[in-house]
């Protein structure tokens, strides 16, 4: 199936406690403008509610935003609930204020790519179609 | 991707929320297989209420879906419960953003609620091409109510009507006078009415002149039948609530209740006919795509149409030399 016949769906949650969802929001604007579905889950959700939420809609990728700095705890929270579902093979992507030195260990755990701040919109869209639009 | 109709199926029946929402996402997907998708739901158990809820953006069909999912959760603790909701894709760049869940995130982990979103995908009508196939499948894991939530509508979006067994109109104070209930359309498609926020001024004068407006309707249909023995003045259904207050909705839901009891026997029927709708749904969104693969999209169409322009041929005769490639 091309790309065009299958929609790629996309869930962007918001795991923790802060409520600054801008980020989040522009990014589902960008990911809606470029073609995919987006499902927005609001803010300051627990990583049980993103991935169960995740398995129902048969989303292709979740993508987090945090600002917190739990992101090492939370992301991987979240790709060990994928895996304890049987849904490890939705992509999980981040963003947010994520330090540098972080990423690796972010990418270690089974996080796609990250995405931090200034990150430019085509490239989001490149990595995100390159990981989920192979033909099938 | 599995996508193995009977396997699926079985795993789906077993408890396994992946492979149910696999299903749907073959139901919403793939048009081209809903022969095989319905000789093999036939006999899957169905929800015994099929709830359409359709109303203007903003007029609160979310907020409202949460707390009737909250109170049919309250009720009946042991039952399942499947809700539907449709946001509108883009027409320019056929991506969309699904957002009902924001407002029902609190039944997110209830392993008893299954929620799904759908993009309306460019079909108008107010669902999503396999709706009704979603519904099916939360009928298949044993959902016993499913409420389904359209795209904020206008007028004229209706085909809900033809997918649920009850349609509830949501209606909010300040978005016109008496003169828009008079309308066709929306008014004529639901069995039941909902002004919501009732805690808004304006809330109860709506509701007053709803109730008029039905009652006026009633009366008129009643003399255009010319038999004015039935009930002149019946009660129409009309609810004042505020969903966000959770305010009436216990009276909402005993109606709902007491309506399903006494009309389920006469829904069989009225579902046959709506496969039949179904069908035919997905038969001209096979044609549509064959036709926009053939014709392109629209830069591709370009150097097509101007032949038109300039007078070299006509509509008639280019959809025909169209159609003749699409059977090539």
């Amino acid at each position: 199936m091309s790309y065009e016949d299958r929609k790629i769906r996309i869930l962007i949650g918001k795991p923790g406690l802060d409520g600054h969802d801008r980020g989040a929001k522009y990014v589902s604007q960008i990911l809606r403008d470029a073609g995919f579905e987006v499902i927005y889950t609001g803010i300051r959700r627990s990583p049980e509610q993103i991935v169960d939420a995740a398995v129902q809609e048969d989303v292709a990728a979740i993508g987090l935003s945090l600002l917190s700095g739990a992101h090492n705890v939370l992301f991987k929270r979240v790709i060990d609930l994928l895996k304890a579902r049987g849904a490890s093979d939705i992509v999980v992507f981040g963003g947010g204020t994520i330090p540098p030195k972080d990423i690796p260990g972010l990418k270690e755990m089974g996080v796609s790519a990250v995405f931090t701040p200034g990150t430019p919109a085509k490239v989001i869209v490149d990595t995100l179609k390159a990981k989920l639009c192979q033909p099938a | 991707m599995q996508t193995d109709l009977p396997t699926l199926t079985e795993q789906a029946k077993g408890g396994s929320v992946r492979a149910a929402a696999r299903l749907m996402s073959i139901m919403t997907d793939a048009p081209q297989r809903l022969a095989e998708l319905l000789r093999g739901s036939h006999d899957w158990p169905q929800p015994r209420l099929v709830l359409g809820i359709t109303g203007a953006p903003g007029s609160g069909k979310s907020t409202l879906t949460d707390h009737l999912a909250h109170e049919y959760r309250t009720r009946y603790p042991d039952r399942r419960l499947g809700i539907v909701c449709v946001d509108p894709s883009s027409p320019f760049t056929g991506g969309a953003l699904l957002g009902d869940r924001v407002r029902m995130m609190r039944h997110a982990t209830d392993p008893m609620v299954f929620i799904r979103s759908l993009a309306s995908r460019g079909h108008l009508g107010g669902l999503a091409l396999g709706a009704k196939g979603v519904a099916r499948v939360m009928g298949l894991i044993g959902c016993d109510v499913v409420l389904v939530e359209t795209v904020g509508v206008g007028q004229s979006e209706i085909e809900v009507a033809m997918s649920a067994d009850l349609t509830m109109v949501v209606l909010a104070p300040g978005q016109g006078d008496s003169i828009q209930l008079l309308k066709a359309g929306l008014m004529e498609a639901g069995d039941l009415f909902v002004v919501n926020k009732a805690d808004r001024e304006g809330a109860n004068q709506l509701y007053q002149s709803l109730l008029s407006a039905l009652q006026l309707e009633a009366m008129a249909k009643a003399d255009l039948r010319a038999h004015c023995s039935g009930d002149l003045n019946p009660q129409p259904n009309v609810f004042l609530v505020s969903a966000s207050q959770h305010q009436n909705i216990t009276a909402l839901i005993d109606g709902l209740e007491a309506w399903t009891d006494r009309e389920q026997g006469n829904w069989a029927e009225e579902r046959q006919k709506q496969v039949i709708d179904e069908v035919r749904q997905a038969l001209l969104e096979e044609v549509r795509r064959r036709v926009i693969r053939t014709m392109g999209t629209n830069g591709k169409s370009q150097s097509r149409i101007e032949r038109i322009l300039s007078g070299e041929t006509t509509v008639e005769r280019l959809a025909t030399e169209i159609l003749t490639e699409v059977l090539k």
